[in-house]
């Protein structure tokens, strides 16, 4: 925008973001998520079975930035250093040498066979909340980092899969016609082929890592975005403001992306919440079917489906369910929020 | 007028096809416009006037070349000539690229203000646009420009920072104006830019343009249904019936001496305020319906409701036939007396 806002002009879009912030429930499940997730990307300082710092001898190490073999610190065995050993044989050797570990002090990937007594998985204790998994991993620390790749993967599947749909959609609805109708029927067959066995065939085949499978979703995941883009295109070319640009002389991507896209926004932004949910959810079905993201990732499926093996691990069934029922709910005030906001009716129900 | 056209229309045709069945053959057509031919000059109005769905506002479009957007596939004929430094430029033979070389010189007041703005643009930005896309203004030079756009058109400087949702119906034709006034175009084509508005700003605006066609000496198409409105801005007058055009001349000629039947029982139509004069009048009421331009009658397309109409009438589509005082009328039996009732 070229010219300065006055405070007393409002665009729709302000006015918009005004009303879904009125809206609580929305609001605040929107302000939850969205630091929640960002305090995930600090995972490896929280949840790590590296140390912060470490001072000994007077030197200062940072091993969650950098590898120090174990024989650094002088400590029995290969390979990297086990800092949760080192922090207890400093505090009670009073050398003044020390360790600062993360609050939560354990890796998702680390097998902690050897610390715990019994066979995995275990159930839940005051040092790991929600117990391990049957490879003796913690599940607490499993759950956050999956959180994270799950969010995560469910945005950019999201973000591609409505590029690819909005430009799509906007070029059928904009030139309508014989581009609109042989597209139309190209989306129709591209649609009908059952997304669910495409995505296993493909990573039954392929080793699926997470960018292969963020593009095997993006190309299926776009279908449905078009329909409701070309519908706007459709409505809003027929207005006289398009006309105009025409009659100025401004080109179609100009047209198309400048001027139609703009009033085209409300299908995109009040389904976008949805279209997270069922990326989520489908992440979550493909790592418990076992073709989702290559092992070790942590990820909430894989534990559902160790849980599903014996019910007696009850851990294992229920974090991974109320954590991704936790999400989903959140992100599904978030949706009825916006959907609320981007009602012309002025009165909402939701307050 | 002695000058040489600006624009010269010859023979346009605007049919939308019709298509049905399986197999999505064409199966009709719908003749919106159906070959009319007129000329305007610099400086002048030439009023387009008709009932609705005569064509007048496809005409306008046809001239800047929008329809193919909403009907992909409309078929334009004719020829539509732009005056170019002397030399006269076919625009429908040109592609859309070499099209928007001249649009500057053509631009096109539209008929709703509420939908002809882009809702989501700043007034400033709405305004800048065509000069984004036309010059290569500083973008200092593009705002002082806007500015001096929006007190042309009786608003201010400091409203360019404005949503168009901020403004009244009649401000917001004004913006539109000022819109196409910014690549100083020599012609601008205004379909029905009052009928959307209350009278009282009807006359406002309608005397902006005037004014602005003054000062800028503009050509100006005006399309209107309304004939009070039209005979006011007028130089001269097109009067259109179901994609044809029946009589075009001066304006004040065509009023005081319309020739046409349709003319001639159109404009017994107009509110008079003076209850004398209007019962001295003699109204002539028309029977039926305008025929769908889905099935235009032969002939003339007037015939069906022409108090004059004969057996020759559905034979030939009867041609304009200048009259004198370049006043053509396409009527042959334009001397005869209305039977009274």
């Amino acid at each position: 925008m070229i010219f300065k806002k006055r405070t007393n002009s409002e665009s729709i879009l302000h006015k918009r973001i005004r009303k879904f912030k009125g809206m609580k429930r929305g609001y605040y499940s929107f302000i939850i998520l969205v630091s929640l997730y960002l305090l995930s990307f600090l995972n490896p300082l929280l949840i790590n079975n590296k140390a912060l710092v470490v001072k000994y001898n007077g030197e200062y190490f940072f091993p969650v930035s950098k590898y120090y073999p174990s024989t650094t610190f002088d400590q029995q065995g290969y390979g990297e250093a086990q800092y949760r050993k080192l922090d207890e044989q400093f505090e009670n050797d009073n050398s003044g040498n020390w360790v600062i570990m993360p609050v939560y002090p354990f890796h998702p990937n680390e097998s902690l066979l050897g610390e715990i007594d019994g066979e995995p998985p275990h159930a839940p204790t005051s040092l790991h909340w929600l117990g391990t998994d049957n490879r003796a991993r913690d599940v607490f620390a499993r759950m956050i980092y999956g959180f994270n790749i799950s969010i995560s993967f469910a945005l950019i599947v999201t973000a591609i899969a409505y590029i690819i749909g909005i430009t799509i959609g906007a070029i059928l609805g904009f030139f309508g016609g014989r581009v609109d109708m042989f597209g139309q029927r190209f989306i129709e067959i591209f649609a009908s082929i059952p997304f669910l066995y495409m995505v296993i065939i493909i990573s039954s085949v392929l080793q699926p890592s997470f960018w292969l499978l963020v593009t095997i979703m993006s190309c299926f995941n776009w279908v449905g975005m078009t329909y409701y883009i070309r519908g706007e295109f459709y409505k809003e070319k027929a207005k006289d403001y398009v006309s105009a640009a025409i009659s100025m002389g401004a080109d179609n991507r100009r047209i198309m992306f400048k001027h139609i896209l703009p009033n085209a926004l409300t299908p995109i932004i009040t389904f976008a919440p949805f279209a997270l949910i069922g990326n989520i959810s489908t992440l979550v079905s493909l790592d418990f079917l076992g073709f989702g993201l290559a092992a070790p990732t942590p990820s909430w499926g894989e534990i559902v489906n160790q849980g599903i093996s014996d019910i007696r691990y009850w851990w294992l069934i229920l974090s991974p369910m109320g954590a991704s029922f936790t999400t989903l709910l959140l992100i599904s005030f978030i949706g009825e929020g916006v959907r609320e906001a981007f009602d012309p009716k002025v009165h909402s129900r939701l307050r | 007028m002695s000058k040489a056209p600006l624009l010269k229309v010859r023979n346009l045709h605007v049919h939308f096809p019709i298509f049905g069945g399986i197999f999505q053959r064409r199966v009709t057509e719908v003749k919106a416009v159906d070959g009319i031919s007129f000329d305007v000059y610099p400086g002048e109005t030439l009023g387009i006037v008709g009932e609705s769905g005569c064509g007048k506002s496809t005409v306008g479009k046809a001239l800047i070349n929008v329809l193919r957007l909403t009907a992909p596939d409309v078929e334009i004929s004719g020829e539509v000539f732009l005056e170019d430094n002397g030399e006269y430029i076919d625009l429908l033979s040109l592609s859309r690229k070499e099209m928007n070389k001249h649009r500057p010189d053509m631009q096109m007041i539209f008929q709703d203000p509420f939908s002809s703005l882009n809702p989501r643009m700043l007034v400033g930005d709405i305004i800048q646009e065509p000069l984004d896309l036309h010059t290569n203004l500083s973008q200092k030079e593009k705002r002082e420009k806007v500015a001096w756009l929006l007190e042309k058109v009786g608003l201010s400087a400091e409203q360019s920072t404005r949503y168009p949702h901020e403004f009244s119906g009649g401000q917001r034709q004004r913006i539109g104006i000022a819109r196409a006034l910014a690549t100083e175009p020599r012609l601008i084509i205004a379909d029905e830019p009052v009928s959307a508005l209350d009278v009282s700003i009807q006359a406002q605006v309608i005397n902006l343009m005037m004014d602005l066609q003054d000062e800028f000496n503009l050509s100006l198409i005006f399309i209107a249904h309304d004939l009070s409105v039209v005979e006011h801005i007028s130089n001269r007058i097109g009067v259109m019936y179901l994609g044809n055009m029946a009589e075009v001349g001066d304006a004040d000629d065509v009023y005081r001496n319309p020739k046409h039947p349709y003319t001639r029982s159109l404009l017994s139509a107009v509110p008079l305020p003076d209850p004398k004069l209007k019962n001295k009048r003699q109204r002539i009421v028309l029977k039926g319906d305008v025929p769908s331009p889905l099935a235009k009658p032969s002939g003339c397309g007037f015939r069906t409701r022409c108090p004059l109409a004969k057996s020759a009438c559905a034979k030939d589509i009867p041609q304009l036939e200048d009259v004198g005082q370049a006043h053509f009328v396409a009527c042959q039996y334009h001397e005869e007396e209305f039977p009274v009732e």
